[in-house]
Parts: C-alpha cells; structure tokens; sequence
C-alpha cells in the first residue's frame, strides 16, 4: 500500500506534494474509509450529566432497533488485561478508562456505545439510550474555580522580583484566554479488525502510529508487533491525534467483544469533549523596564483548566524563559480541576498563550516608553544564547525575522499613538508580535528499497498529517542521492514501517529529515560494497566521494568509473536493495540551544460604529532553519497564521456553567475562520540552515505559525482604536464595549 | 435518524392530502433533515415537495410572485429580483453558504427554526423543542438571543437574513390550505412572538403549504443595504442584521424602512424610526437619531448588553450604505 | 440484511392495545412511561432507487434515512465526499448536483432519483486531471486534505457561477468551506489561476 495505487500518471506529481493526486481526486483513503469485509458502526452515547454515578441504563428500547448488535457498556465489557484491576487502570494512564467505571467526570463522558450493522441504525439506537445517576457537584467555572487554586513556583527565580519597584514603566495587567478546540476538520475515527484473539489491526486518525501501537500492546498485552496501525492519510491534527481517547480503545473493545471488525467516527459534537483542547488560562503579567526600554524584569503568573481525572498542565510560562532577557524573573503557575475532559497540546500549547499575555504587555510598555515595539523587542532579544540554559543558540534569527517582516508590512506607515488613521467609520491600525519555540528532535528510522531501473521508495511510520512531511522526505532523498524525484516514492503512516515518533511539537521533519539522509548514506555505502566487486576504487569508498544518479554509481573525481544499477543487480542478483536508518539527536544537544522563531506584522480596519475587526495584512517571518519544501512550508506558516486569526477573534469554547456543559459544540457555534476572515497571507523565510540540528539543517514550523499571531493583532487593534483587548477572543462585542 | 416513509409529490394538493399525523414536507431540507439528525424532528412520514410547488419569479400586475421552491440562490441572481428588489438579493447572499443557498428553498428560509444551540441540544430544556421544560437561554450562554419581543418562555431569535429583508418590504406569504384554498398573510403576521407558546415559530395554517412570497413595487430598489454582524466575515448567524431601504426624492426621504435579525423571535420592523425618517433629510445625524430610537427600549439579557450599540452602529452603517449601494 | 426485531410501526401505532399494554407495568417504573414514544420503535424503511453518479447508474435499495453523503462514503465506496460535521457547517462534502453545488450531508438519498450526481471522483477525464486539480496541486491548495474534494467541488462551482472577479469575491464565494490548516492562500491562488484560463 502506498500512495500510489492510483492510475495517474505519476509525472503530475512531481510538481506538489507526493500525495497531491491522492488528495485532490479523492482517492487518498482517510481511517474511516477503507473497505473492511464485514464492518459494523459503533456511535457512542455520552453522559448527560458531569459528575456523579450511574445508577442504571436502559438499553432495552436501543436494543430493539432492527440492526443492533450490541451495546457496551461498563456492565458487559470485554476484558481488556491492561485495565483488569484499580492499580493496572491507574498504570494505564489513560486518564479515565472507557466502561470501566461508574463515575461520571464531565458531561458527554461515554457511558455505552452501540454496534450496529448501519451507521444510521447506530445513531438512531444510540438516540433511545437512557440513564439515571447520582449527580454529584460539578465544576466548569474556570474563573470561579481558579479562584480557589494557589500558584506554585514554575521555573527557577532569577535575581529578585524587588527589582522592578525600581523601574521607570511596570505594566501590571491579567490576560484571559478561552478554551479553543482542534477541530481538525477529518472527525477522529477508527475501524478495528481483531484479526485473531492476539493479532489487532487499526485503521486510526492520529499522529504517531508507534505510539498507538505500544499503548494498545500494553493495554491487551499482546506484543507490539501484533498491531498493525495504519494511519496514512491523516486529515489534520494541530495535537488532538498526539494522546491514544478513549474512543479508539472503545471501538477495539466493541471489535472483541463482536469479533467483528467496528467503525467508529466521533460526531463533531463529540470532538469538542473527546480529543482534548487547549484550556482556559487566566494569566498576569508585571512587566517592568527602564527608561531606555531595557527590561528590569518579569513577573509571569498563570492557571489553566484541566480536567477532575487527570492533571494537564500547559507549561504557559516556559516562554517567558526563552525568547527575552530577563534579569529578574519569576514564574508560577496552577492547573484548575474541571467537570471537564482533559485539554491537550494544542499548537503551540502553552507558548502560544503565554505569548499572548507577554507580547501584548511588551506592546503596552512600548507606549508608555514611548519607544517603537520593534525596536524594543530587539533591544531585549536574547540573541546569543538560551537565557534559561546558558547554552549558546545554534542559530537564532528572530532579529531577522523582525527586521523583514517590518520591511514587508512597511512599519513606517504605522502612528506612535492609536486611532490616528481613520477611513470613514474604519480605523486602521499596525501591530507586531513574536514568538519561539524550542526546536527538538528525536529519534527516527526510515527505510530505502531500490529497484533495479533505480527507483526507490522511502518509507517511515511516521504520519503526515498535512505538514508535508512527504515531500520532504523526497526532496531530502532526491538532493542526497540525485535520483529524480519522479523516481521516489514516499510511503508513511504504517506501523509497519521503521519506526518514528510522533508527529508534533514542530518536531516531524526535523526527526525523519536526518533518518532519510542516513539511510541515504547507507544506501550508498552498499551500493558501492556491490560496485567493488566490478572495480576495486569503489572499495572503501567515502560517502561523500559516491554519486548516485538515475541510473547509475559513480565516483567523484574518477572518471569512467560509472557502473549501471542493472550491471549491479545482475552480477549480484538482486531483487530489491534494501536498507534502513536510525538517526537522533546527540552530544550538539549538549553544546547549543536550539530554537525557531517568528515575528508576525498586521494591520487591521477596526470599525467604530459596529466593533468589526477586519485584518487587512498579515505579514509571517519565521526562521525555520533550512526550508525543505518552500510550498509546504509557506502553505503551513499561513495556515498557522489563520489559527492565529482564530484564537484573537473568534475562536471560543462556550460552557455554561448552570448547566454543566459545554454549549454550542459544534461549527455554527464554534467559529473558526473561514476564506473570508483571512486576507491573503504574506510569508517570508529567513532560510539559513542549522548547521547542527540535524543532517538536513531544517528547524520545525508547526508552532511558530501561530505562536504570536493573536497578540500581533490584539496589538494592531490597540493601535487603531486605543482600545486594550487582554481577554481573548476578541469578539465585535468586546471592542464595542470596550 | 428515527426511521420514516418517504413519499414524492409531484403536486400541492396531492402533497397536502398525504399530510397524515406526524407528517413533515421537506424541500431543500438544508435545517429539517439536520434536525432529524438531531432528532429533533422526528416524523413517520416525510413528503418530498420539491416537485410539488412553483419554482420561478413571475411579474404579476403589483409587482413578483417568488415560486416556494425557488433556490435561495437562484432568487438571488434572478434579473427581476435584481432591478425590482435588491434588497432580498443582497439578504439572501449574506446568509449561509453557495452551497446551502442552492439547496434551500424560498418557502423552507421562512420556516427554518432557531439556532438558540439549546433548541439543538436535546440534554437541556428548552421550551422550543420540548414544551414546558424550562428556557436554558435565560440563564445561560444568550450572547446571540433575543433584545427585544422576548417572553420568560423563551428568548431566541429567528435565523433567517432573507426573512428581514420580507419584513422590510412587506412582504406577503401566499399559502394554500387543505381544502385546497389560497390565503395571502402579511409577512409581520407570519412569523410570531414566543408568549406562552414558544414551540410554535409562525401562523402558518396546520397542513397548509407556502406557495408563494410575494412582493409590490416599490421605490426602494436605487438605495438599500444589508448589514450583517457576525463572529466572522461570512458562514455564520447574525449578531445582528439590518435591512434598511429608503425611497428618496433628492436628499428628502419619502418613506424608510428598517428591519432587524438577531434581535427577536421573528424578523424585526422598526416602525417607530422609520416613522422618524420619514419626510426628513438623508443626513448622518437624522440616521443617528433613527438609531437611537430603535434601540430604545430594548430588553438585553446577561450577556448581551453590546446588541443595543451594535444594533444603533449597524442601524447606521445601514442607512449610509443606502445612500451609496 | 436479516431484520430480527423488525416488527411493523404502524401495528403499534394503529393497536390501541399495544399501548393499551402499557398500563399493566408497574407504576413505579416511571422512566418507561415517560418514554412511551421512544418504546414505539418504527422498523426502518428501505426503498428501491436508480441514482446516477458521475454518469453512472445505480440501482440500489437504501434507507430512507439514508444521507448521499452515507450512501457515497458507506455503500457505494466512493470515500472523496468527506464528512466533516455532517450537519451543513463546514462544506467537505461538497458535491454537484445537476451541475449545482450542495452538501450532500443534509441531501437525502431517497430525492436523487432524477438528478444527476458529480462527486470528486467523476472531476477528473480518466487520467487527465480537471485543471481545477492540477492548480490545487501546483498551488498547494491544502494540507492534510481532508476538505479537499470538498474545496475543489465547490471551487469549480465558484468559476462557473463567475464569482472570481476579485479576491474577496473568490474569499466570500468560497467561506462555505472551512479548512482548519487555513491553506486559504492556495485555494484562492487555484482559483485564480483556474478562472484565468
């Protein structure tokens, strides 16, 4: 299986991604949509209350409905080794697990799902299905819980926090952040397929098929390599596919339990309370600087919400420690317990919010100094090294960034004072922020079949869940072999294939990219091995001296020394050559800090009269080390940017707190922006390699998209109204009110 | 979905005379089937009429009769639509999606029910869906209801953007009943107020079926507008909507009309600041004073107070747009 | 398929006695009352019908509940009609209906007879890609892909209903279809392209 089982003519590729075909003519197979003989639907019934017990449930009426199957509950569920008592339960970490309590920890908890041979059966059985509970007190208030909650220290203190009584200019401000969810637009989904009592197949939406494979080994205690978990086109993610929900080990159950294989895809209601979110956050910011704008120091509090059953804690003041000098400072933090689901990383998790308070306050201190905000961040960058490790930074371009991105919007337009430029009932405004994030790295292995014509396919486990991780890996492939990428053919997102971690963090390529040159490397090497027996210059040969081409080895600087992969493969009679590459990180992570950057410049029409904010320019700068796939890279900055356009105006989880839930969980409730909400993004890379990332010298992006986009426009909005938005999403109605 | 028999109709009579207990029409079904999904609406029997009622725009002596099964988007685009009464057009473009707006149809808009999300989520009360279990709105999440028109029964707001620019132009609904006779129904008549009754959304007679919308000319075409305020550039319900015509003679208005969405329980006329304009000057400060006098008096719940500016700055954004459409 | 439970609805809405049956359940089972309605299980109806899709004609029998969007995606195969909310609010399962694009979530199946369905899978001539492809490719015109049968259906839509005059005009005309990677950038670029052909 492979991207390619379509009849196309596989030239068109080459000029987008190595899926390109796949996706636009829908032939690409998403989790829940392969063909599995025998297949059943599963839906899942959610609690209608967020805390308590259950007493009973009915399942009489659904059990009538032509078509049923079956219905798990907590009362007939398989047995599933991993969560046979209270204490493998709790080893399990699966937060809470599926039908195997009586407690109910937050409203549209699964309580029962129902098998039947039809989706539509399913859906109406599980509309029949009734409970009664011993409700208990529920907590969804994050403002009025949060209250309650103590701050503990969340970092080590740096000089003292009595420094900023000194200071010329303090700004002292709280920031309020609502809960945003992924909503990647493929719902999660799952078939399984026990294909015998210890042999499991998934068809499964997630980020890191080894992760998926390893939870559910221990969980039904059968060895890993036991679970095939295919996951090849993944229909986005932004985190919510980086935990292993309890609807995926819900449909296995279903599928023991039946022997039969289930699907299961969770309704987009469901997604809002089943795949995590990015939590609520309260936040307080006490920014203080002197006269020149140098900073004295900082002071970061933050809380954010997580769930009764599990502790989630969003690291939102980690960035405070990274991007600014900062003498003096001080972090504490708290998690607020929830009748909630338990949030997740969510893109850019923790930073993101975090960035938000901190860039926002920079660009208050900014007026009060009366100093450009572009000059005074660059003032206050730690440019040279980590100002937390002390590790000097590998690369670090974020002046860079600031300088190009105010060059592109052209900053000189913007007034040092708001509400200066008017048009009617419009004012217009410039607003800049930036954001960081540690760029990591880990441990990956990819695999290179060549055949004899020269073609060679490289495989990964890891997925591809829409950052281009593919084209990647073919560009990196295609300049390190010189095959013509019409020739490489890319295959992922199977846990049959060598290993990888997950794919997030802004860490996907930067894994795989020096897995696939070091297979690459490896695939030289034994091309030459065979190349020795024909001529003995190839013996021993240098990696770097070998030249591969579409059709042949040779050697640089040695003339005439082509052997053509045929001769190869006849005098050794070869089939398929294949190798296979780990590659990780290692002693660099010793020497040098390493992190991506962005610096995010708009300008927005704010209208007086009705509070609409319209952004007019949105200008991304990211240093991303080496761009490996210029398209896919841009194509991801803008689409970060369009998040961030998202968190600043409109993206929300409403809850009501009388009710115990969440209300609105779906997208005419949910606004997420649409083609309209975005102007067309403008993205620029500085495009410097990182000599020692990893072998190909490429930084992540995922997060530094986003990172800094909502205080960027918060920002632009001040500067056009006058007005300080501090609590997102900064909806018409806040800017009216305000 | 709660199972159902499925039945075409290729007639109005034919489709009326089919109409048994628990029987629901579906046309462009952009809300009902969502609502079967939801299982909100639960018939045992759906009645196809999308063959079964007139589909064009027809001049008739006063001015247009819009087929019910005219497509909201083919209305949209329809030439005499676009020179008699831009208004509806404009209205029609600002609500939903391309998509939505080729399914749906002209008699289905005055139909579709709320989207307060509690009428939508079965787990909470909500008067609407299920009588007599409370309003869940009043105390919780009514960012999006009603301001004005409200009753303790319920405070949601209809959704519909073309349904303010009828109420604007006062309309009327031609429906035909099951003994086969047609009745006209002013378009402020159709659509009514929660009271005590919240599950009922209009006046439309039991088992009769909308034929017809049907409009008179009028002066207002040259200068009209519809402003919509939502949480994003497009796709969404309205925070507030406003449709507002005026029939100018020089810079004196003749006569002003001004209709609201996201405000109440059916599109909203302000009678009162339409009186006000009429006979004054198109200025800034009388379109100003307009806005004020329909936003006074309004009933804003917990959590949104901001409708009664939003209202009086799209109010006037509104009128200006008339004078440069 | 086996219908084990599949007693008629109508019996027991027209036998009063069933109802009538009722009230010999002990009083305290309260709950069981007040779902009298939900204990009156209809047996799912199925009918017989000729649809065409991407100029092929199908005889099938489907449940009149029943959604296009099922029907393509569970029975017939054809997975590029994608669901995404299944409720009208997000435009990946854009489809054209005779040359019309609509959502086929909230299109039942039971009113297709008739018309003439074009889904992702019929865009493309045999091998030769619809341009309006091709660009999505060379323009990236997505991410992970998932809304992009749905954003090509309804970009073609957009070039034949003549809505590409300006970039806001291509932004308003496409705001049907949500892309939560936001690679907005590259549809609009397709779309330029595609219209300026």
């Amino acid at each position: 299986m492979g991207f390619f089982d379509e009849p196309f003519d596989f030239n068109i590729a080459a000029e987008g991604r190595v899926e390109g075909i796949a996706k636009v003519t829908g032939a690409g197979k998403y989790s829940a949509e392969y063909k599995v003989e025998g297949l059943c639907h599963a839906v899942l019934v959610g609690s209608t209350i967020a805390a308590g017990t259950i007493k009973s449930i009915n399942v009489a009426n659904a059990k009538q409905v032509a078509g049923v199957i079956d219905i798990i509950t907590h009362l007939n569920k398989p047995l599933v080794p991993g969560l046979a008592d209270e204490a493998k339960i709790k080893e399990a970490r699966l937060g809470f697990a599926v039908f195997h309590t009586d407690k109910i920890y937050f409203k549209g908890q699964p309580i029962a799902l129902v098998v039947a041979e039809t989706f539509e059966d399913a859906t109406y059985a599980a509309s029949l299905i009734t409970a009664t509970y011993e409700k208990t007190e529920a907590k969804v208030d994050f403002k009025e819980a949060s209250n309650a909650i103590p701050l503990t220290s969340a970092g080590k203190d740096r000089g003292n926090l009595s420094a900023l009584d000194s200071a010329v200019q303090v700004v002292e401000q709280e920031y309020n952040i609502k809960a945003e969810v992924h909503n990647p637009m493929e719902m999660h989904a799952t078939i399984a397929e026990w294909k015998a009592p210890d042999k499991l197949k998934l068809f499964d939406k997630n980020q890191g098929v080894n992760n998926v494979q390893r939870t559910f080994s221990k969980l039904f205690a059968i060895p890993v390599d036991n679970i095939e978990v295919i996951s090849e086109f993944v229909g986005g993610g932004f985190g919510s596919g980086l935990r292993v929900w309890p609807h995926t080990l819900a449909c296995i159950m279903a599928a023991k339990q039946l022997n039969r294989p289930v699907k299961l895809m969770l309704t987009r209601p469901q997604m809002f309370y089943s795949v995590g979110y990015r939590p609520a956050a309260w936040q307080k910011i006490k920014l203080a600087a002197n006269s020149d704008g140098k900073f004295i120091g900082m002071h970061h509090q933050a809380k954010n919400g997580t769930s009764v059953y599990e502790n989630f804690n969003e690291g939102i003041t980690r960035v405070a420690r990274l991007i600014y000098n900062f003498e003096n400072l001080k972090t504490e933090a708290a998690t607020v317990p929830l009748n909630l689901s338990t949030p997740t990383w969510m893109r850019g998790p923790g930073d993101c919010t975090g960035d938000f308070a901190i860039e926002s306050a920079i660009d208050e201190l900014s007026y009060k100094l009366n100093i450009d905000p572009v000059a005074l961040r660059i003032k206050n960058l730690a440019l040279d090294k980590n100002p937390e490790s002390g590790l000097p930074w590998s690369t670090n371009y974020i002046n860079e960034c600031i300088e190009k991105g105010a060059s592109m919007i052209n900053w000189s337009n913007r007034k040092s004072t708001p509400s200066q430029l008017k048009e009617g009932d419009w004012s217009v405004g410039y607003g800049m922020a930036v954001g960081a994030w540690n760029a990591g790295r880990g441990t990956a292995s990819a695999a290179i079949q060549m055949q004899r014509d020269g073609s060679i396919t490289v495989q990964t486990a890891m997925t591809d869940i829409g950052t281009g991780t593919g084209i990647s890996m073919q560009n990196i492939a295609h300049e390190r072999t010189g095959i013509a990428k019409n020739k490489i053919k890319i295959e992922l997102g199977n846990s049959n294939l060598p290993p990888a971690p997950s794919q997030g963090g802004s860490n996907g390529l930067s894994s795989i990219g020096g897995a696939v040159v070091s297979a690459t490397e490896m695939l030289k090497s034994k091309l030459a091995e065979y190349a020795a027996s024909q001529n003995d210059a190839y013996k021993g040969a240098a990696v770097n001296d070998i030249l591969l081409s579409d059709t042949g080895i040779s050697l640089k600087n040695a003339n005439n020394l082509f052997i053509s992969y045929a001769s190869i493969w006849d005098k050794n009679k070869l089939d398929i050559l294949e190798v296979e590459a780990s590659s990780g990180p290692g002693a660099e992570r010793q020497k040098y800090a390493f992190c991506s950057s962005a610096a995010h410049f708009c300008k927005v029409k704010v209208n007086v009269k009705t509070g609409k904010v319209k952004l007019e320019r949105m200008v991304t700068v990211a240093d991303g080390g080496k761009i490996i796939s210029e398209k896919a890279a841009a194509n991801q900055m803008s689409g970060a940017a369009v998040g961030g356009i998202g968190m600043a105006l409109m993206e929300e989880q409403l809850v009501d707190e009388k009710l115990d839930s969440l209300v609105a969980n779906d997208f005419a409730g949910y606004h997420f922006p649409v083609n309209a909400d975005a102007p067309i993004i403008e993205v620029a890379f500085i495009n410097k390699p990182d000599p020692n990332i990893n072998p190909q010298g490429s930084k992540g992006l995922g997060e530094v998209g986003i990172i800094g986009t909502a205080a960027a426009i918060a920002n632009a909005i001040y500067n056009a109204t006058g007005k300080r938005l501090r609590d997102l999403p900064i909806t018409p109605d806040k800017v009216l009110l305000a | 979905m709660r199972p159902f028999l499925f039945s075409k109709s290729t007639a109005a009579n034919q489709a009326i005379a089919k109409k048994k207990s628990n029987t629901q029409f579906i046309a462009g079904g952009t809300n009902l089937v969502d609502l079967m999904k939801k299982h909100i609406a639960n018939p045992d029997n759906l009645v196809d009429i999308s063959s079964a009622l007139p589909n064009k725009v027809e001049n008739t002596a006063q001015g247009v009769s819009i087929g019910a099964m005219m497509r909201n988007s083919a209305t949209a685009t329809d030439p005499t639509i676009l020179a008699k009464f831009p208004l509806v057009s404009k209205a029609i473009l600002a609500g939903a999606s391309p998509q939505i707006r080729n399914m749906a149809s002209m008699g289905g808009n005055l139909l579709q029910r709320t989207r307060c999300p509690y009428f939508y989520d079965v787990t909470t009360p909500c008067n609407k869906r299920q009588p007599g279990s409370g309003c869940s709105a009043i105390s919780g999440e009514n960012r999006m209801s009603a301001v004005v028109g409200h009753s303790p029964q319920c405070i949601a707001v209809h959704p519909s953007d073309l349904c303010v620019a009828l109420a604007a132009l006062d309309a009327t609904v031609k429906v035909m009943d099951k003994s086969n006779k047609t009745q006209s129904i002013a378009f402020k008549d159709f659509h009514r107020l929660p009271d005590n009754n919240p599950e009922k959304d209009n006046n439309l007679p039991a088992d009769a079926l909308i034929q017809s919308i049907n409009l008179s000319n009028n002066n207002f075409a040259k200068n009209c507008s519809y402003v919509k305020l939502r949480d994003r550039d497009s796709y969404a319900f309205a925070l507030i909507s406003v449709a507002a015509a005026l029939n100018l003679n020089g810079n004196k208005i003749i006569e002003a009309r001004l209709a609201s969405g996201g405000v109440a329980h059916k599109p909203w006329r302000w009678l009162e600041a339409e009186q006000f304009l009429k006979g004054k000057e198109a200025t800034i400060a009388n379109f100003e004073a307009a806005a004020n006098i329909a936003t006074k008096g309004l009933k804003p719940q917990m959590h949104n107070a901001f409708k009664i500016p939003m209202l009086k700055g799209a109010i006037e954004t509104a009128l200006k747009q008339c004078l440069n459409p | 398929m086996k219908q084990e439970y599949n007693f008629s609805r109508r019996f027991f809405l027209k036998t009063s006695s069933a109802l009538g049956a009722l009230a010999f359940i002990p009083r305290g089972v309260k709950a069981f009352y007040e779902d009298v309605k939900n204990y009156i299980i209809p047996t799912k109806e199925q009918i017989p019908l000729k649809v065409s899709i991407n100029k092929k004609s199908y005889a099938i029998k489907a449940d009149t509940r029943t959604t296009l969007l099922d029907l393509l995606r569970e029975d017939l195969n054809l997975t590029g009609a994608k669901k995404g909310c299944d409720h009208g609010q997000c435009g990946a399962c854009t489809v054209h209906i005779d040359g019309q694009r609509v959502l086929s979530c909230l299109t039942l199946a039971a009113t297709l007879p008739g018309k003439e369905v074009t889904t992702i899978e019929g865009l493309a001539n045999g091998d030769q890609l619809h341009p309006m492809q091709e660009a999505f490719i060379q323009c990236d015109g997505f991410q992970c892909g998932y809304c992009t049968p749905g954003q090509i259906m309804s970009a073609v839509a957009c070039v034949n209903e003549g809505h590409t005059k300006s970039v806001a005009e291509i932004k308003e005309f496409m705001s049907g279809n949500l892309c939560r990677c936001g690679a907005y950038n590259g549809i609009v670029e397709s779309i330029q392209k595609v219209a300026a052909q």
